[in-house]
């Protein structure tokens, strides 16, 4: 029953002031366990928000990040479940799902979580998982402006972990949400 | 476990043969509790089947409060994701009520890591806490307008743990006799094999031929058959036996089942099964039905009444610390005193604390003084928790401070005797029960008037003494004291003679000065009511001062109807002034059979004023009016008669011959009180911020009465002078915790306070008058034989110009007075 919060590129305050109000008012503090943020914050105090929301919180450096200090990769093991983060910009072609296997493979993960395309995909991949959380702000991209607001929860639960995702589509916070198992082989998504 | 325990209670059960299952506690509390049948005698299957039903609704509950919040609601193949995410602020979300139920988890398992930690080997197993924890979440969804609150846990604590005890003497005994309770089919084919289930031998209990014969067939040691056991163990056999009714699910003593039966008993301990004293209204701030307090307060309220009734120095003494019974009552009452005492010995207490029926045992329309006295399990609560404080009673009197009470009351001595406490508990169980239900007419009369019940610890001991009614707001306290009063004139009247004047005199002052010493509020009544009060307060006065002169002995006042023969005598004088006299001569009697002859002086006069035969009666009154303080009905009606009388013969009272002082004084007096001012009446009388004038005021008040003497100067007056004169010394030396202030704002209703401050100065002045002439007297009058007074005040030259001196004061603080 572990919570886990996806989130990322939210380009505050460069291309976006604020998270959109109907996401502010879920994301309240004690009931999220973890954070994994893929980067582009960009500021300190939207590390704080996110701190103040809980103390476990996991950040890799986006371009635009403004603190040097974030890693470029990071791993964590939560439950049952090998977690990689990575902001993506690394990954070129940005996006491209093969890429993305490589260095899940690399990093070793089940759950393999980046950013920068500020498009939601999650995708399930040689026994793995790749999400990619959005842009929690709805900011522009390199690649499109045309960005609806979105982010993952995932709950860990033993060997299954339920994903769910928000997006703010037409000012309505719409939810969905998608099973993983993990087993050694199969791998069942409904 | 061991098993002395278990010994114990066997014996115990020997010793009341009536209680069933008394070697098995959790199946006598279950019965006690309202669990299980009681009907007497259950039989074993109905207990069973009973034991069966819980538990039903137990598992039915479970399944459905602990809800998967995977798992979809209401059957829905697809649920209503923007509700039911983990981030919705939706209430009706499953995960909504997932957080909830882990907030609450949290805060219990933060109490249960707390639990019995000297018993931690049982309690902080990961099992019993589970257990626990499952057992209190439930409660807590079940019933949320109660939530959880801490000692809760306490409360299931020692309930799962005598379950557990039983399991563990059920496998002792299993061991014991191990055929009977084995369930092994595959020893032998013969039919005999099957005498050996528990069931076919009961069903062939009555074939003991039968059953000899068989078993004797086969199995050499450790046969026994179900006759052959005494009939604690037969019961448990049957109690246990996997096919009796409802089969598996109706063993009484099931460790599978150990979380259902503790929710029951949880259940019905919290919530009184449909009796009085249910526990969850001790934790819940939610104030009563009858009282406009929350139970749990009222209920130490209770303890404190029970408290005054039976020791009321011990109550006293802690009102006067101000310790509210609340302070230590909420933890004793919240968790029924489970941390007072050690394990073993709350088992006891809870014995007997369950064996007393909760349910009520008056009707609803008998009015009664508190709601958790109603049934004997509340009496019972109440009387254990005042044997307790009498246990410690005498390191109690001697806190001086409301910490160190607390610090005393709050670390209950270990290893406390629990036979006498509890034998304790069980005589002031009854008289709880009895004094709960307002049935004599002084109780019944004052709740007439007194709809509503208040506090009554906080009262003085003396009012709880008078009569057992606690019904009492401040303002009616006065018309109390005097109903009290008038009650026991009549029972004084009809008993004659007492020959314990000195412990009568000894009550009344113990019971002026809880009164003095608690009742400092301006009494609020009639201004009728005055002039008895005063009167009244001043007898109590004196008859404090006698006391004090006798022994500083502040007993218990268990005889307040003896006092209050005393006071009504007082009380009956404003009602006639015929009355008075006679009534005083009657408190002369009394008071003369002691060493109360100061008292005496005022009695005196009425006799003695003949001349002025209303002056007399008013001066009388006024004097029994110092006398005998305290109640206000009569004293206004009074006063005015008398003002009126002493403004007709002042003139008179000026005029007396013989001790002009006096009389000067006399009329001042006079004037002042007929000045139209009930109120000065009891001013004069009453010093309001002194306490020595006490001696004072005495010998102003002699010298009423002798001045009134000198009038008429009959022998019985001289003589009572001279009685008077020897006590009045006595007295004066004496120092007496003289009141006169609360008389003085008893009678003070509130309409002439402007004028009361300036009065009192004068009356301060008189006050010091009186002392300085006191002391004058004391001289003349000691080397006199006492025959004439008039010529003891008149003597000495000397005197006579400091007295008259001093009577110029006296004018001037009249006129202060009159202002």
């Amino acid at each position: 029953m572990v919570l886990v919060l996806a989130i990322g590129d939210l380009h505050i305050p460069h291309r976006a002031p604020d998270l959109p109000a109907k996401f502010k008012s879920m994301l309240v503090p004690g009931k999220i366990q973890h954070i994994l943020c893929t980067g582009n914050l960009c500021i300190k105090e939207v590390h704080d928000y996110l701190k103040s929301l809980s103390p476990d919180l996991h950040i890799t450096r986006g371009e635009y990040d403004e603190d040097v200090r974030y890693p470029e990769n990071k791993t964590l093991m939560i439950g049952q479940f090998k977690l990689g983060l990575c902001h993506g910009h690394q990954i070129v072609p940005w996006g491209d799902l093969d890429s993305l296997a490589m260095l899940q493979r690399q990093l070793d993960v089940d759950i393999l979580v980046t950013g920068h395309t500020h498009q939601f995909k999650a995708y399930k991949h040689e026994g793995g998982v790749v999400i990619n959380p959005g842009s929690a702000t709805g900011a522009y991209s390199s690649i499109t402006y045309d960005v609806n607001p979105s982010f993952v929860l995932m709950d860990i639960d033993g060997l299954r972990v339920v994903v769910y995702v928000y997006e703010l589509i037409d000012g309505e916070v719409k939810v969905d949400k998608i099973d993983f198992k993990k087993t050694a082989t199969t791998q069942s998504a409904h | 476990m061991s098993s002395s325990p278990v010994d114990a209670s066997a014996s115990d059960a020997s010793s009341m043969p009536q209680k069933r299952f008394s070697n098995l506690r959790s199946v006598r509390w279950r019965i006690d509790l309202g669990v299980l049948p009681r009907s007497p005698p259950a039989s074993i299957d109905d207990i069973r089947r009973v034991t069966a039903d819980t538990r039903r609704r137990y598992a039915n509950l479970r399944r459905r409060l602990l809800i998967d919040h995977h798992s979809p609601k209401n059957g829905k193949a697809s649920p209503d994701l923007t509700v039911d995410n983990p981030l919705s602020q939706n209430p009706d979300s499953n995960w909504g009520r997932f957080f909830s139920y882990a907030e609450l988890g949290k805060m219990i398992d933060q109490d249960l890591s707390r639990l019995y930690p000297e018993h931690s080997g049982y309690f902080h197993t990961p099992i019993c806490q589970a257990l626990l924890r499952r057992v209190l979440l439930l409660w807590c969804l079940q019933h949320p307008e109660y939530g959880y609150r801490q000692g809760m846990h306490e409360l299931l604590a020692p309930l799962v743990y005598v379950l557990h005890f039983d399991l563990d003497h059920l496998t002792q005994v299993q061991k014991l006799y191990e055929d009977l309770f084995s369930d092994e089919f595959d020893k032998i084919s013969f039919p005999e094999g099957d005498f050996l289930s528990s069931h076919r031998i009961r069903r062939v209990k009555n074939w003991e031929s039968g059953i000899e014969i068989e078993n004797n067939l086969h199995k050499v040691c450790n046969d026994h058959s179900l006759d052959e056991l005494d009939p604690d163990t037969r019961e448990m056999l049957l109690l246990s036996d996997s096919y009796g009714a409802e089969g598996e699910l109706g063993v009484i003593l099931s460790e599978r089942f150990m979380e259902h039966d503790a929710y029951f008993m949880f259940e019905n301990l919290m919530f009184g099964a449909q009796g009085v004293v249910s526990m969850a209204s001790f934790f819940s701030p939610v104030a009563g039905s009858n009282s406009n307090l929350p139970p749990v307060i009222e209920a130490s309220s209770a303890l404190y009444y029970l408290l005054s009734i039976v020791d009321s120095s011990l109550h006293s003494h802690l009102v006067e610390l101000e310790v509210e019974p609340q302070y230590f009552a909420l933890r004793w009452l919240r968790v029924l005193f489970g941390r007072e005492f050690c394990l073993d010995d709350l088992l006891v207490i809870w014995d007997e604390l369950f064996y007393s029926s909760n349910s009520r045992y008056i009707d609803n329309d008998v009015e009664f003084n508190f709601e958790v006295l109603c049934s004997p399990r509340g009496a019972f609560i109440a009387a254990l928790a005042v044997s307790m404080l009498l246990y410690v009673r005498s390191s109690l009197l001697a806190t001086e401070t409301a910490t160190t009470c607390l610090q005393r009351l709050l670390s209950f001595p270990q290893n406390p005797d629990m036979k006498k406490l509890i034998e304790q508990a069980k005589s002031l169980q009854m008289l709880a029960l009895e004094s709960n239900i307002l049935s004599s007419p002084c109780q019944t009369y004052s709740n007439k008037n007194q709809l509503t019940i208040s506090r009554g610890y906080s009262l003085p001991s003396a009012s709880a003494l008078a009569k057992t009614s606690l019904n009492v707001i401040p303002d009616r306290y006065w018309e109390e004291q005097w109903r009290v009063l008038h009650k026991d004139e009549e029972l004084r009247k009809q008993s004659n003679g007492h020959s314990s004047s000195s412990g009568i005199m000894k009550k009344i002052l113990t019971k002026r000065l809880s009164f003095s010493r608690t009742n400092s509020e301006p009494f609020e009544g009639n201004n009728a009511h005055a002039l008895s009060s005063v009167r009244r307060r001043l007898f109590g006065d004196s008859s404090e001062v006698i006391e004090v002169a006798e022994d500083h002995v502040k007993s218990e006042c268990n005889e307040s109807p003896v006092i209050s023969d005393n006071l009504n005598v007082g009380k009956g004088f404003p009602e006639e002034l015929a009355d008075q006299r006679t009534s005083n001569c009657m408190v002369e009697e009394t008071l003369l059979s002691g060493h109360n002859t100061l008292v005496v002086s005022t009695p005196t006069s009425p006799h003695d004023i003949g001349n002025d035969h209303e002056n007399e009666s008013e001066k009388s009154s006024i004097t029994s009016n110092s006398f005998l303080g305290d109640n206000d009905e009569e004293t206004i009606s009074t006063e005015e008669s008398c003002s009126q009388n002493k403004q007709d013969e002042e003139s008179t009272n000026m005029e007396e011959p013989c001790c002009q002082n006096l009389d000067k004084q006399l009329a001042q007096d006079a004037e002042a009180t007929s000045s139209g001012d009930v109120d000065s009446i009891p001013e004069q009388i009453a010093a309001p911020k002194d306490r020595k004038p006490f001696a004072g005021k005495f010998q102003w008040l002699w010298r009423f009465g002798r001045g009134s003497k000198e009038e008429n100067q009959e022998s019985k007056r001289s003589q009572n002078a001279g009685h008077i004169e020897k006590d009045s010394f006595d007295i004066s030396h004496c120092d007496g915790t003289y009141t006169s202030c609360g008389i003085n704002k008893r009678i003070e209703v509130g309409d002439k306070k402007v004028m009361d401050t300036i009065r009192n100065l004068g009356q301060s002045m008189l006050e010091h008058i009186q002392v300085i002439e006191t002391v004058f007297q004391q001289d003349k009058s000691k080397f006199d034989s006492s025959d004439n007074l008039s010529n003891n005040i008149l003597g000495g030259k000397g005197q006579g110009t400091a007295i008259a001196a001093l009577k110029e004061l006296r004018k001037i603080s009249s006129l202060l007075r009159e202002m």
